[in-house]
């Protein structure tokens, strides 16, 4: 490491990635979550016996 | 000694560029020995260079080293036209951050990490952005931080955003700064609204807070031993993507950069100065030409006909960036378009003035092309023609120059506001003026016009 990356940006680069990091994750788990449901629950067509 | 340093290339102790009889040289120095064998056996080096990211290199022996601390020697690709971020427009600037982005993003896929993220260490080639410093890689140490995050929102984020969000002039900013924009002066420039978006408000003015709030603490005791995953990274150098990617500027509305739809030639006067610009090239035959005030690059396009590589020179970050977009759209080699001021030109600056090359030190060329120029520079800025005669001697070793006389509208125009206190500006007075500096080969009228198109050569007494 020849520049310095001061401790600043250090720590406000720990806290970047984590927030990023958490709202990232959660994302994922909304669109995993969205995922399950239509799975689950059928469409209204289907329920009525329609294509 | 037998060979030069390149100036701009000391602050590593890594290794250093030189020269050696006219070619390109990077020392290795023993000190990095370990890193850089590891570098070439990961892989990535082939990755990056095959896929024209990073500039290939061939090793040659040891006795072309320059110094005892010599562990390897490299012969890199020489690149045609060495250029600053302070000379790029809105768009190179944002592809020269992607680049360096996705470069750190396969770095860390094969447990590397880019050591620094200067801008300096892009070029661009063929339109396409290229990273030429071989030796920014370094493996990844597990847990810590990228070190050269800062540096990345200094010369990519905030220049950007700033040119994105308040004004496109604020990149000439980067010429000040040539270690990037200070974050705190980003963040008191940035519009409120700024704080609103994530992105802004952790990499731009929160961390401008933390610069400020550390600034006499260890980094040991900050940080408390926390450590960063890989993953981190990743998640890290994604969201400094997004952020690039989302910005945007609209290159119109400027002064120049819709001049080419709306001049004053007839379309037989546009293809008679055509004709007449590559008829007097191809017998200079240059492999070197500057088109000074090229607009979005038409006549660039011309001169590419004849020689393989045209820097196209405007002072319009719209006409630019328009140039940009198009050679990089229709994949054109041999066309560099870059911002530049002729009256206050790119200077000689960095450490001892020396660090950073002045237009003028990356010359000459071997033709410039001064197309519908003269006027905005003698009447536009009260420069005198024996100025600019000089000037253009220095910079260019043959000029294709066309003299556009007070009858023409577009000196007319130049006049309307202000009283014409220019009696020498005369086609007699213009060729006096250049006749010091340059020996006139060929005179043509355009026609469909009053202009005049000369073929000169330099007397090379310009100073």
């Amino acid at each position: 490491m020849y520049i310095d990356p001061t401790t600043g940006s250090l720590v406000l680069q720990f806290v970047a990635a984590g927030v990023l990091s958490i709202l990232a994750m959660a994302s994922r788990a909304r669109e995993a979550l969205k995922s399950f449901f239509k799975l689950l629950v059928p469409r209204r067509g289907r329920w009525a016996g329609k294509p | 000694m037998g060979w030069q340093a390149v100036e701009g290339s000391f602050r590593d102790p890594s290794g250093f560029v030189y020269t050696r009889d006219g070619t390109l040289y990077r020392q290795v120095n023993s000190s990095f020995r370990e890193p850089f064998e590891a570098f070439l056996a990961s892989g990535l080096y082939d990755e990056l260079a095959t896929e024209g990211l990073l500039v290939p290199h061939r090793s040659v022996g040891l006795e072309l080293s320059a110094s005892p601390e010599a562990y390897a020697v490299l012969q890199p690709d020489r690149v045609g036209f060495i250029s600053y971020p302070y000379e790029w427009s809105f768009g190179q600037l944002q592809d020269a951050a992607a680049l360096t982005l996705e470069i750190q993003r396969r770095a860390l896929a094969r447990g590397f990490t880019l050591r620094d993220s200067s801008a300096y260490n892009v070029q661009f080639q063929g339109g396409r952005p290229l990273f030429i410093d071989t030796l920014s890689f370094a493996p990844l140490e597990e847990g810590k931080a990228w070190p050269a995050y800062k540096q990345f929102c200094q010369h990519f984020l905030l220049p950007l955003m700033l040119m994105s969000s308040r004004d496109i002039r604020f990149g000439q900013l980067l010429r000040s700064y040539i270690d990037g924009i200070p974050l705190d002066l980003g963040s008191a420039l940035l519009p409120r609204r700024t704080w609103a978006r994530l992105s802004t408000l952790l990499h731009i003015h929160l961390h401008a807070w933390a610069l400020g709030r550390y600034s006499d603490t260890a980094v040991g005791s900050a940080t408390k031993g926390r450590s960063m995953s890989r993953q981190g990274l990743l998640t890290l150098v994604k969201n400094l993507g997004d952020a690039t990617r989302r910005l945007s500027w609209r290159a119109s509305g400027t002064e120049w950069a819709d001049y080419v739809d709306d001049n004053n030639y007839t379309a037989a006067a546009s293809q008679n100065k055509r004709n007449l610009v590559i008829g007097y090239l191809r017998r200079a035959s240059p492999r070197t030409v500057w088109d000074l005030g090229a607009n979005t690059g038409e006549y660039s396009r011309a001169a590419r006909e004849v020689a393989p590589q045209v820097i196209s020179f405007d002072v319009d970050p719209a006409a630019v960036e328009r140039n940009h977009r198009r050679v990089r759209a229709e994949g054109e080699t041999g066309i560099l378009p870059l911002l530049l001021d002729l009256t206050n030109p790119s200077p000689a600056q960095g450490w001892a003035g020396r660090e950073r090359l002045s237009v003028e030190d990356r010359g000459p060329a071997d033709a410039l092309l001064a197309l519908a120029l003269i006027h905005h520079l003698a009447i536009g800025h009260n420069l005198p023609l024996e100025q600019i005669a000089r000037y253009l001697s220095r910079i260019g070793r043959r000029l294709v120059i066309e003299f556009v006389p007070k009858s023409d509208s577009q000196v007319k125009r130049l006049l309307l506001s202000r009283p014409d206190i220019f009696p020498h500006y005369t086609k007699d007075g213009f060729e006096q003026a250049f006749a010091r500096y340059f020996t006139v080969e060929s005179v043509s009228p355009i026609e469909g016009s009053d202009r005049w198109l000369y073929a000169m050569s330099s007397r090379g007494n310009g100073g």
